[in-house]
């Protein structure tokens, strides 16, 4: 099938405003001498990449990665049970769960973070990992709950009840019907929980500014030394691009 | 235990999480608000708050690029699902690139495309106005339409399903006008998708913190901003006018969310 001429100039125009601001991202990492007015790059190099991959920025990187983890995986183990009752419609008024659940959403972050401080200050936990992903759950769990919740419904609930009669063993119905099923679902909540505490700014600079996060690394570096920005910029969107690949080929996996 | 009790049950981990850490980040905030680190719980911060210009600016400055933002993101998104609602899925996936790209990472690519000395000028040979650094947020208020449109056009277009497809072809056979239908077949459809959207959109605008740090003005600043320069500027008071501006922001949100469920309620009467 041929793609309608109008169709082809859309694609196009759509490609270059979403893809030529990372190919400059690319560029600018790469590039170690870049004085204006030059179009061109005068010397490329990996002077950004060195300081991105070196000190600080590594301890960043793995925190961002440990914090992002532990909360997505916490965030799922809550989320499960929930999403399961809320997506079979089996409470007969959601809305005050639904409403509770939506609230950190509503909420800037950082007016979450501020409010957790007062008391994470007493318990110690500011600046620490453990306070890190307390924080970013608040804000992870709404999204992860919400993914999850089309995975379930009454259709699942029959194929289950199906291969339960067929004398399935539990743990076996498990993995042959509920797991396959709720895949795509639960790739894209995991997606989203882990994008959504990677990228988190104001809530981790409130709890844990002593203990730099990548996002907060990177900001003071946009106005003072831009390659540096841009190389942190492409580790910033790296694992975003990662799980995105993953999520998709879970989400393409059978029922 | 019956089964009621238990699919209450099933519920009770999440919802409790929430309302243990977010309540308590709200009494948290509430109290640094109005007890000082050296004695008597007083509203003084909250008085001072308001009559500090620099926070009735920045509040003025955060309602503005929330209103820009939130309503060219809508409308734009809306022109797109209406463009594309035809389109491939290939062209789909294009304008979800977006979508997962972290807000910080797209100010950054901002500045280093529009900053002064940036690409576009090199391009350009100059631009014809600041957008990085814009008293007005002009910058701050591009990149957050970069990030939410495509977001808001595909609520959309998942909301314009293929019944929906049917449902304006039965009523073009029935002689309906491409207006009425888009007031009368598409409008109904689409609208609780989009006001929920929007809802986000503001309310992510509201709390804006890194993309203005980046590409926003000196002066005025958000009211994360704000409340961020308190927190450095005075070591004993700061962390409560901190919390209690954004109580302020939290409580608009709120409100926003209160109205935007009546807008989305509305279509069902």
């Amino acid at each position: 099938m041929t793609v309608p001429r109008s169709g082809r100039a859309w694609g196009v125009a759509v490609a270059v405003v979403f893809a030529a601001p990372g190919c400059l991202l690319v560029a600018r990492a790469l590039a170690d001498v870049w004085r204006a007015p030059a179009i061109l790059p005068q010397r490329w190099g990996t002077r950004g990449l060195d300081v991105a991959l070196s000190g600080r920025a590594l301890d960043a990187l793995a925190t961002s990665t440990a914090v992002a983890v532990t909360t997505t995986a916490l965030a799922l183990l809550l989320a499960w049970p929930a999403a399961r009752v809320l997506g079979e419609r089996r409470l007969r008024r959601p809305g005050l769960v639904l409403a509770v659940l939506a609230l950190p959403l509503l909420v800037p972050p950082y007016a979450t973070g501020q409010g957790l401080t007062e008391w994470f200050v007493r318990l110690g936990l500011v600046d620490t990992a453990a306070g890190l992903v307390l924080a970013h759950l608040v804000v992870v769990l709404p999204y992860v709950v919400a993914a999850l919740t089309p995975g379930f419904g009454p259709r699942l609930h029959a194929l289950e009840e199906m291969a339960a009669t067929a004398g399935l063993p539990p743990r076996l119905v498990w993995r042959t019907v509920t797991l396959p099923a709720v895949a795509p679902a639960l790739g894209a909540a995991a997606f989203l929980g882990f994008l959504v505490s990677w990228s988190q700014y104001g809530s981790s600079l409130a709890v844990g500014g002593g203990r730099p996060l990548l996002p907060l690394l990177l900001v003071p570096f946009a106005g003072s030394d831009p390659q540096v920005a841009a190389a942190l910029g492409l580790l910033f969107v790296l694992p975003a691009v990662l799980v995105l690949a993953l999520a998709t080929r879970a989400a393409r996996s059978p029922l | 235990m019956n089964q009621v009790w238990r699919d209450r049950a099933a519920v009770v981990p999440a919802t409790l999480v929430i309302a243990v850490l977010f309540g308590g980040a709200m009494a948290g905030a509430v109290r640094t608000s109005v007890v000082p680190l050296d004695g008597a719980p007083s509203l003084d911060v909250w008085r001072a708050l308001f009559d500090d210009p620099a926070f009735l600016d920045s509040l003025r400055f955060t309602a503005q690029i929330t209103a820009l933002s939130t309503v060219l993101s809508v409308l734009l998104a809306l022109a797109a699902a209406l463009a594309l609602r035809r389109s491939s899925t290939l062209l789909r996936t294009l304008l979800a690139l977006p979508v997962p790209v972290p807000h910080l990472l797209v100010a950054v690519t901002a500045v280093l495309w529009l900053a002064p000395g940036g690409l576009a000028e090199r391009v350009l040979g100059g631009l014809p106005f600041d957008l990085v650094g814009d008293r007005h947020g002009l910058g701050v208020v591009l990149v957050y339409v970069y990030k939410e449109t495509p977001f808001l056009a595909l609520l959309l277009l998942a909301a314009m399903g293929d019944e929906l497809a049917g449902r304006e072809e039965a009523a073009a056979v029935h002689g309906v006008r491409p207006l009425q239908r888009l007031r009368w077949v598409v409008w109904p459809a689409v609208r609780r998708p989009l006001v929920t959207g929007a809802l986000i959109v503001a309310a992510f605008v509201l709390g804006a913190f890194e993309v203005p740090l980046l590409v926003g003005p000196a002066y005025p600043g958000t009211v994360a901003e704000y409340a961020q320069q308190a927190t450095k500027g005075d070591l004993i008071a700061g962390e409560g006018t901190a919390a209690a501006a954004l109580l302020v922001t939290a409580a608009v949100a709120a409100v926003l969310a209160l109205v935007a469920v009546r807008v989305a309620r509305g279509g069902r009467r």
